[in-house]
């Protein structure tokens, strides 16, 4: 069944689009993470122009995380303090990297930039995400919530503990420096732009192991954020760049919709630890396909960029 | 139109003595002046229609708007692939479909091949940035083959049916991300390794209904579309999920 989308100018099959929204929103329901670092190079793959496939899975983001956000808070698991915070960050770091997003564009870095992002912090995440949860996972099944146990601190943990402005959040249990967050809001929302992510693959993360809060208010918090994140940045890209198709992301959300009911009911009934080791298993898949891609020689070094009419 | 559809008849019966000028050697139906592109296409099928003065060979040209691409070369860093130098590909049609009744090479020596542009690979582009002949000479041909290997440039001797020396019907076969514009179908007899007949017709290619409504909705009021969209689409994942589906249906 063929549907033609008007901006990224091509006709798409629309059951297959719908197959994608319902994988990430599946994804999203279960780990909080809004799947934009799956559905970008999915649609890249079926031909979507990148700055399309960037700018209406931002969109996309938008609907699926309003839904799951809705889901969590009927669970209370939104921290709103929190997510005001990160969100006034991450807005800082969204308009930036839009405009950053179009000098790439221009100079024609986008493609390479936006794969070394993804190759390296999809790895790096995944992979620590992967050692922690393991352990957690065959050390102590019914251990804490968080994976604050181990008692060894980062470096950046120390960092951010040195901060100012240290404030207490009570729905998550922790203290944690403004500044901190609004850095690190701002730098999600950088990558938001640039891979059209939510960034909830890095901002989940950082919630359990940087920040300290419990897994699931992590997910919840993440995804109510990300709702506001992806809604700034679509709105920026569909005025700046004229790159976000309303038919491909209705579809995508239509799809998402089911997806995000399943991976929400699955996530209430799995442990904290198991949450986490699937979410890491998912950015180490994707992380180990673009590493392919980048290791294996195209049949053709030369290729003609996809562009937007 | 009464003339061609006249000589058609005539020619179709074997009976009109068609004049052998090389202006009136050919005779080519007025083809679809527009294609639309709505909500369902998903490409479409053209048919060009036309009478000739007995035996010969046909070539038609189906000629696309030109459009800018920008080519790109994978370079090796270290173990990894990446994307390398990039090159803007002017002037070159978005797509060039060439239909004959045989071979052109067969038809056509190289000389006249070039002259018509009937030759995939001769379409005049333009690089820029503007580099040294041999190695624009390997940017140029990487961009007809991709062309080629995408399906936008190709050549086929099987689409055109002539029947009884007289009467011709070509099919083509357009995809489905057209680009927007005035497309042009050449139509050239050759007899003998001469081109005795040529005619020209264009069709033009444009969004229609609701996808040039949005098309235009996206590019002339952006920021309103946008903010738009995005409240609908937050809106929509919300009721989706918040109202029980036997509501929503």
């Amino acid at each position: 069944m063929q549907f033609f989308l008007p901006i990224a100018h091509m006709d798409v099959n629309i059951v297959l689009i719908l197959f994608y929204g319902a994988v990430v929103g599946f994804l999203s329901g279960l780990v909080g993470v809004g799947g934009g670092f799956l559905i970008t190079p999915l649609l890249i793959f079926t031909g979507i122009p990148p700055i399309v496939a960037v700018s209406s899975g931002a969109a996309q983001m938008a609907g699926t995380a309003s839904g799951a956000s809705y889901l969590h808070w009927r669970h209370g698991n939104i921290d709103f303090k929190m997510a005001l915070i990160l969100l006034i960050g991450s807005w800082l770091g969204g308009g930036f990297g839009v405009y950053l997003a179009k000098l790439l564009l221009r100079d024609g870095e986008f493609g390479n930039v936006v794969v070394f992002l993804y190759v390296i912090l999809l790895g790096f995440i995944g992979v620590s995400m992967l050692v922690e949860s393991l352990q957690a996972v065959f050390r102590a099944p019914a251990a804490g919530d968080t994976p604050a146990a181990t008692g060894r601190k980062s470096l950046l943990r120390t960092w951010f503990e040195r901060l100012p402005w240290q404030t207490a959040f009570p729905a998550s249990e922790v203290r944690l420096s403004i500044l901190g967050l609004l850095i690190l809001g701002a730098s999600v929302g950088i990558l938001t732009s640039l891979m059209g992510v939510g960034g909830g693959f890095i901002m989940v993360p950082a919630m359990i192991y940087l920040l300290k809060m419990p897994t699931k208010i992590a997910l919840g918090t993440s995804l109510f954020q990300l709702l506001f994140t992806t809604a700034v940045v679509s709105i920026m890209q569909a005025g700046v760049n004229h790159s976000v198709d309303p038919f491909l992301a209705l579809i995508l959300i239509l799809g998402s919709v089911l997806g995000t009911k399943l991976g929400a009911q699955l996530g209430a009934r799995l442990p904290a630890e198991k949450l986490r080791l699937i979410l890491a298993l998912v950015v180490v898949a994707v992380a180990a396909k673009m590493v392919l891609t980048l290791l294996i020689a195209p049949s053709d070094v030369y290729d003609i960029a996809v562009e937007v009419q | 139109m009464r003339r061609w559809l006249r000589c058609l008849l005539l020619a179709s019966a074997g009976i009109c003595p068609l004049p052998s000028s090389a202006d009136e050697a050919l005779v080519v139906a007025p083809e679809e002046a527009q294609v639309d592109i709505t909500t369902e296409f998903a490409g479409t099928k053209l048919k060009a229609i036309g009478a000739m003065s007995g035996p010969g060979d046909l070539i038609i040209k189906l000629v696309g708007p030109p459009h800018e691409a920008t080519l790109s070369r994978e370079t090796k860093l270290g173990p990894f692939w990446v994307e390398g130098e990039t090159a803007r590909m002017e002037g070159a049609p978005s797509l060039m479909f060439l239909y004959a009744t045989a071979p052109i090479a067969s038809i056509l020596s190289p000389a006249d091949q070039e002259k018509y542009g009937v030759l995939l690979e001769g379409v005049p582009v333009h690089i820029e940035p503007r580099l040294h002949a041999h190695a624009s000479d390997d940017w140029r041909k990487a961009f007809f083959r991709i062309k080629q290997r995408q399906g936008y440039y190709h050549e086929d001797d099987t689409a055109i049916r002539v029947f009884g020396n007289r009467l011709f019907i070509a099919d083509m076969r357009l995809p489905g991300d057209l680009q927007t514009g005035t497309y042009t179908i050449e139509t050239l007899l050759v007899k003998s390794g001469k081109v005795v007949g040529r005619h020209v017709g264009q069709f033009n290619v444009r969004l229609a209904g609701i996808e040039r409504w949005v098309w235009n909705a996206a590019h002339d009021h952006a920021w309103l579309f946008g903010s738009l969209f995005t409240l609908l689409a937050m809106l929509l994942g919300f009721a989706l999920n918040a109202v029980p589906y036997s509501r929503t249906r």
